[in-house]
């Protein structure tokens, strides 16, 4: 039993997410973010979360993830959820398709969070078309609730596809007060977005 | 209020701190910068308590309980309701009367527990600061200017919230934390969080925040929910120095 | 708290207290003689009121939900079937919440709150259904199960548990739910079950209901988790234990066991289909939409299939059964896709947006020319669509 247990607490410290420090991200050029291709430079500060829910995220905040939140996902490869997988056969995510259209892009994240965040109202309230880093790419708007703590959110996202692989930056706030906050402060990274 | 994702995540991010034998302070407060309120001067309103009481499996997941968030919740409003005249300032029960604000309320409600939770997770809690939030005598917060707006709390300057969540080790929890030890490595066996928050009415600030993660008194008692409402609202700005906020 | 429960002996290892015996045979057979129902029920002990005051408390904040469906015709629909199941004189006592979450569950708390979630309305195919359903969780609430809360012992050597704390963070359980959302966790003693289930059998002998309803039901449910599990590449009629399975054990035994106690004393009866259909019409796209999107193909074909049955392939559900197969878009299924929509105007589905989804499909699959005069058929029935602008842009492509 004893053994059984060392064994076992080794594997939740190995496990755990590191609990090194979040870090500042600066106004300025700022490059390689999750760990891809996309650059940015934000013209104010914005904190770096140590713990970012998959493999190629990558998230900003400035009050806390769940006040205000800039995820980039940088080259999610074909067959590849956007995030980690709780249980990858309990409980599979979506995963992209190589081939996917621009409209595809809203449907992967609204299945993805139906799916992963017990969401059960979503909604997509808009999408257009629009050039970013160059390239032809989706900004669309949506709201949702979490039921984990019932507030009422909003979203606004670019994507595009390069090379078979999804590049995605949304930006999500409570409805209350925080979306329009940093809306344009968020605006400013998308309008100096590289992939 | 809590949920399961904070919780999962801080639980792991606490129990590496433990491993690692660090002290970790457990216990916060946090004010606007240059907030004071004297005693005599204000309104406040006392929004319903977010109270949560459950008991964790032997895997550290939290099953609630409704016998337990039963008592607690009677326990604790009766203990409030004592404190409530110790405070300084006059202390009314929300209500929302014949306004149909209950929906733009409990949205209201939500976001406020979702603010004190980023502020413990990013300012208080050492091993995760948002460096943002780190500077001296940082302490920006709030919900907006919005709230202004809400018919059935225009009556009051200050609005009170007061959350707290319970989950009691259960018996394969303890024995966990038994045989850990024998390990050399510390597990905790029961959560015991809880704060309670000021918002000023007119621009939705959070001028003031006391925060613990390991509150003491067992809620599901009623000299337990003092001790609780004692430390919840411990420091709150306004109370004349030396009364006790509890007389029991 | 009433909890549907369905305590089927026991096949559930680790997770259910009891071991793997069959339930005991009944040796009286369901009385249908109602006990005399006591009105306003009101807490008598301690306890009681303290349970009834966190309720009252959680029908404060389930009120204010945001999941909670306000359409008059649906709670004054779905609150009709539960009085013919029950009666008048029980039903005066319950307030119905329909909570839009696409999960088949309902409950009822101590303060006579039910909550009735949508996954289960689009579930269930007839009156008698939904009635067995919320007659077994109105029994619970009538034989004041839920303030002789069950507590489930979990053994200090699961291991399992342990382990599975490493990779909780956000699961599909509903147990992960909101509290004034799910109405508390509770797993009633066997004893418990069989005694609901009896009294329920009873309310539907004095129903205009037949008794045979609510076998059908746990059938399906089972069912459709075990095409769920096959299409995941896990083994089907396996411990039936997650997601809703969780506060819900189940097992075929226990099905077959309900549907000869039933028989014992057949109450025919009119089940309700059209009534039902009818009622529901208004909501099954929307219902239909969350389904597909939930990313459950097998669990979602298997429902589409079920559903298939009633009335045939109706645009609504050819419609949703492309979504399903352009969602998966496994090499083939952008082509099933296509002809799902394609059949679905053909039976009449009006909606603009099959247009779309269809030119979507089409493009996906190489086929252009098509794909860009589906998409312009999309813009012209629905010149203020929100996502115009993408689209045009999609018709524009060379």
């Amino acid at each position: 039993m004893k053994k059984v247990l060392l064994v076992l607490l080794a594997a939740l410290a190995m496990q755990a997410p590191a609990v090194h420090a979040n870090s500042l991200i600066a106004a300025g050029p700022t490059a390689k973010i999750a760990k891809s291709s996309i650059a940015s430079s934000p013209d104010g500060e914005w904190n770096k979360l140590s713990f970012s829910g998959g493999p190629n995220v990558e998230v900003w905040t400035r009050d806390g993830d769940n006040l205000n939140k800039v995820s980039f996902f940088g080259g999610v490869a074909a067959g590849m959820p956007i995030y980690r997988e709780a249980n990858k056969k309990k409980a599979p995510l979506p995963k992209v398709d190589g081939a996917m259209l621009l409209p595809d892009i809203p449907l992967l994240l609204e299945s993805t969070y139906r799916a992963r965040f017990q969401v059960n109202r979503m909604a997509i309230d808009s999408q257009d078309v629009t050039t970013a880093g160059g390239r032809q790419a989706i900004r669309f708007t949506y709201s949702y609730v979490r039921d984990e703590d019932g507030v009422e959110r909003k979203g606004e996202a670019i994507g595009t596809m390069v090379d078979k692989k999804l590049y995605l930056v949304t930006y999500e706030a409570p409805s209350i007060y925080y979306f329009g906050k940093d809306l344009e402060a968020y605006h400013k990274i998308v309008d100096s977005l590289k992939f | 209020m809590m949920y399961v994702r904070h919780f999962v995540r801080a639980l792991l991010a606490g129990v590496l701190v433990l491993c690692s034998a660090q002290v970790v302070a457990q216990e916060k407060t946090g004010n606007k910068p240059g907030f004071s309120l004297k005693p005599g001067t204000v309104r406040i309103v006392l929004m319903r308590p977010t109270i949560r009481v459950g008991e964790q499996s032997t895997g550290g997941m939290n099953e609630p309980n409704a016998d337990w968030t039963a008592q607690a919740r009677e326990n604790l409003g009766t203990a409030l309701k004592d404190a409530q005249g110790q405070l300084g300032n006059v202390v009314v029960d929300y209500d929302e009367g014949t306004s149909s604000d209950g929906s733009v309320v409990g949205q209201y409600e939500n976001l406020f527990g979702t603010v004190a939770d980023s502020v413990i997770e990013f300012q208080f809690f050492p091993g995760n600061r948002l460096p943002t939030k780190k500077r001296k005598d940082t302490f920006e917060w709030g919900v907006g200017p919005g709230i202004a707006e809400i018919s059935s709390l225009k009556n009051a300057d200050y609005a009170l919230f007061i959350n707290t969540y319970d989950s009691y080790g259960s018996a394969g929890r303890k024995a966990l934390q038994i045989f850990s030890a024998m390990a050399g490595v510390s597990v905790t066996s029961g959560v015991h969080w809880g704060h309670a928050g000021l918002v000023d009415l007119k621009t939705g600030e959070l001028v003031w925040l006391n925060a613990d993660r390991q509150m003491g008194g067992d809620v599901r008692t009623p000299e337990g929910a003092i001790k609780r409402v004692t430390q919840l609202l411990e420091g709150f700005p306004g109370r004349m120095a030396g009364v006790p906020v509890a007389v029991k | 708290m009433g909890r549907l429960t369905v305590a089927f002996g026991a096949a559930v290892a680790g997770v259910l207290l009891a071991g793997t015996a069959p339930p005991p045979p009944a040796t009286t057979p369901f009385s249908t003689t109602l006990p005399p129902y006591v009105q306003a029920y009101e807490p008598t002990t301690v306890d009681e009121r303290g349970l009834w005051m966190e309720a009252d408390e959680q029908e404060r904040t389930l009120r204010d939900s945001a999941l909670v469906m306000h359409e008059d015709d649906l709670n004054r629909y779905v609150k009709g079937v539960l009085c013919k199941a029950v009666g008048q004189e029980r039903c005066r006592s319950v307030r119905v919440y329909v909570l839009e979450v696409p999960q088949f569950n309902a409950s009822m708390s101590p303060n006579g709150t039910m909550r009735v979630w949508s996954g289960l309305l689009l579930r269930v195919q007839n009156e008698a259904e939904l009635a067995a359903i919320l007659g077994h969780e109105f029994a619970h609430f009538e034989l004041r199960h839920g303030l002789r809360a069950f507590k489930q012992a979990r053994s200090s050597t699961d291991v399992a548990a342990w382990v599975g704390l490493l990779g909780a963070a956000a699961g599909v359980s509903p147990a992960a739910l909101q509290m004034s959302v799910i109405g508390g966790i509770y797993r009633f003693s066997r004893d418990q079950e069989a005694a609901a289930d009896m009294l329920s059998l009873g309310y539907m002998a004095n129903s205009p209901y037949p008794n045979a309803a609510a076998a059908d039901v746990w059938r399906y449910v089972m069912g459709e988790d075990d095409a769920r599990s096959i299409s995941r590449g896990l083994k089907p009629k396996q411990a039936y234990s997650s997601g809703f399975f969780d506060t819900h054990p189940a097992s075929l035994a226990r099905a077959t066991y309900l549907q000869e106690e039933a028989m014992r004393q057949p109450h025919p009866g009119d089940y309700g289909a059209k009534a039902y259909r009818d009622a529901m019409r208004p909501y099954l796209a929307r219902f239909l939409a969350a389904q597909v999107k939930a990313n459950d193909f097998g669990g979602s074909e298997y429902l589409l299939q079920k559903m298939s049955g009633v009335e045939g392939w109706t645009g609504d559900l050819l419609f949703a059964r492309g979504q399903l197969y352009r969602s998966r878009g496994n090499p083939r299924d952008l082509a099933t896709a296509s002809q799902f929509f394609r059949e679905a105007i053909t039976q009449g589905y009006a909606e603009p947006v099959v247009y779309r989804e269809l030119g979507l499909s089409l493009m996906r699959n190489g086929e252009q020319a098509d794909g860009r005069t589906a998409l312009q058929e999309y813009l012209t029935r629905s010149p203020d669509a929100s996502d115009r602008g993408m689209i045009n842009a999609l018709v524009a492509t060379k």
